[in-house]
């Protein structure tokens, strides 16, 4: 553990294996393979259209693999609910920053906290336990708001916030749930630079405190170089390259995938 | 016009806001929590109401036995319809829950062995020759309208004591119905009213959420069933004709579709629009017979949705900025 961005565990927390997914002849996942090691910082870039989304898209469990496995904390997932994969602590975020527009901006957050008695028809009679529940929920979802400088918005519909309040929203509310994985897709575009630091620093402590591993999906290599321990690169549905920050920036056959393939012919 | 000054006049009318109210706040806990567009509430109805005419008629169960056993079919039925049809989205689910209610229909109309088919609940066999099905709870609403004799002298009628059972059934109904739209179940299923993948991604089960909202509806729908049941002493499957349900959801859009409390208002109102068109009698409308005047109901309670839609989509009672964010 010499190198500071390694892993901090050699545990494999995620494993996928030879996933593949068709819809009809488009196949925007192909026979990908990787392991997440526990408590690590992994980007995965690519070009439009590489597969990322739909990798994310697998293991979250909103579409199912065609072929292949995937394997969280020792259980296979690729065939189970994606709520029952989230309640194993592997939760996502979503691109287009999804958020409960007329929730409010607090509820929004709640809603992710697990374990929640009132969620049940049953805990409908636990009064007391409920409202504790609330009370600790909303606190905590006030202290997340704050760390974003969204608190002033707690109270509104979070329908009216701006396209990269709704990110920070939907990234705020996907810790609430406190995973110990965290799918990240494109969590910081649109979100301005100062705020952007700021959020990778949360990341970072978050990392370290509670022992979280990220996973995130990336445009830009220069946003994730300093925080990830180690890059995914993908295109055309395939990993093409897969290694720490620094040598993906000169490896050719990335430089290919996000130039086009131009180059080569020439 | 003079109808209007009668008091029975306004405990008919009451008395069927009541009732409608009830049905009304299935649909609300469907549609205004839950947005689940639930185009065959009235089967619900229709089985319950069904369940008790024929239990107590042609079996001889204790009118409440029957009437509980309805309300049970009533859920066991939103269930069934619920997993079969729940995972199609918004607008297939409301085509297969219309397709329920006249398949239920169609049932009770073509069974006149068990039903008594076209000719109601008056032609169901009935061995021990009791001639109908309310006299059990008839005692109940005779001892009520004694009670109530002294205090409202020649106005005390059945349909006075069904008022006095109806309304605090309805009142304790939107009481738990609010508490219950206070809790966390409730504020996921408004997640699921807009987007599912969100609660899904956060390991909420949107199915059972749904599964239970509907058959929570279908319970309050049953409820309204026995109350219809009670107040007609007689059924027929044209009374569980699709129009009932608009009629449901007429008042559900008119409070607003989030304010359970507004219901009560927009009960009455509809109450009163149901019960009054028959007196109108003023040109033009003079030209038309009573019977021909009561249809004008249909023209309009479609009318009050349409200006509704156009001009206060979020209802009496709701707020607007709730419908226009994007």
């Amino acid at each position: 553990m010499t190198n500071q961005s390694a892993p901090t565990s050699d545990k494999t927390i995620l494993e996928v294996k030879n996933i593949s997914v068709s819809f009809g002849g488009v196949k925007p996942v192909q026979d990908v393979s990787f392991k997440i090691a526990e408590n690590s910082f992994t980007s995965v870039i690519g070009p439009n259209g590489a597969g990322k989304t739909s990798l994310f898209n697998l293991i979250s469990g909103m579409n199912k693999v065609s072929s292949g496995e995937i394997i969280f904390n020792g259980e296979a997932i690729h065939s189970i609910h994606t709520h029952k994969i989230a309640q194993k602590g592997l939760i996502r975020t979503f691109q287009g920053a999804k958020i409960i527009k007329r929730l409010t901006v607090a509820e929004n957050l709640m809603m992710a906290v697990q374990g929640n008695p009132g969620d049940n028809l049953s805990g409908f009679f636990r009064k007391k336990a409920r409202r504790e529940f609330e009370e600790s929920a909303r606190a905590e979802a006030l202290r997340r708001l704050d760390q974003v400088g969204l608190s002033k918005f707690a109270d509104e519909y979070a329908g009216i916030l701006s396209g990269g309040q709704r990110k920070l929203l939907d990234l705020s509310r996907a810790l609430m749930a406190k995973p110990s994985m965290l799918l990240l897709d494109e969590p910081f575009a649109g979100v301005n630079p100062t705020l952007v630091e700021k959020l990778l620093t949360v990341l970072a402590q978050l990392r370290k405190e509670h022992a979280m591993t990220f996973l995130l999906i990336e445009h830009d290599l220069e946003t994730v170089m300093n925080i990830s321990d180690r890059v995914i690169v993908m295109a055309d549905g395939k990993i093409i390259a897969d290694g720490l920050p620094n040598s993906i920036y000169e490896n050719e056959v990335v430089i290919d995938a996000y130039l086009g393939s131009r180059r080569k012919d020439a | 016009m003079s109808a209007f000054l009668q008091p029975g006049f306004w405990i008919f009318v009451l008395a069927l806001a009541g009732i409608y109210g009830i049905f009304a706040l299935g649909l609300q806990i469907q549609y205004g929590v839950g947005g689940i567009m639930n185009f065959g509430h009235v089967g619900m109805m229709a089985i319950s109401g069904y369940t008790i005419a024929v239990l107590v008629i042609k079996y001889q169960w204790s009118f409440w036995w029957a009437a509980f056993i309805g309300v049970v079919l009533a859920a066991l039925l939103g269930a069934l319809l619920g997993l079969t049809t729940l995972r199609l989205s918004g607008d297939y689910f409301a085509i297969a829950s219309i397709a329920f209610a006249e398949i239920t229909r169609y049932w009770i109309l073509n069974t006149d062995s068990i039903t008594g088919g076209t000719q109601g609940t008056l032609a169901i066999p009935d061995p021990a020759g009791i001639g109908g099905y309310t006299t059990q709870p008839d005692q109940i609403l005779t001892w009520i309208s004694d009670r109530l004799y002294p205090l409202f002298g020649e106005e005390a009628s059945r349909d006075l004591s069904m008022l006095f059972v109806v309304w605090p059934f309805l009142i304790l109904f939107i009481w738990i119905s609010s508490k219950l739209q206070q809790t966390s179940w409730a504020r996921v299923l408004r997640a699921t009213r807009e987007d599912d993948e969100v609660p899904r991604s956060l390991g909420k089960n949107v199915f059972r959420f749904r599964l239970q909202t509907l058959v929570i509806g279908s319970v309050f729908g049953g409820i309204a069933g026995v109350f219809w049941a009670l107040q007609f002493a007689l059924l027929a499957p044209e009374d569980f004709l699709r129009i009932v349900t608009f009629y449901g959801w007429m008042i559900l859009i008119l409070a607003g579709a989030t304010r359970v409390k507004g219901l009560l208002v927009s009960a009455i109102f509809f109450g009163f629009l149901y019960g009054s068109t028959r007196f109108l009698e003023f040109w033009p409308l003079s030209l038309l017979s009573s019977p021909e005047r009561a249809y004008l109901r249909v023209f309009l309670i479609g009318f009050v949705i349409v200006l509704l839609m156009v001009k206060r989509p979020q209802g009496l009672f709701g707020k607007r900025e709730e419908m226009v964010l994007e």
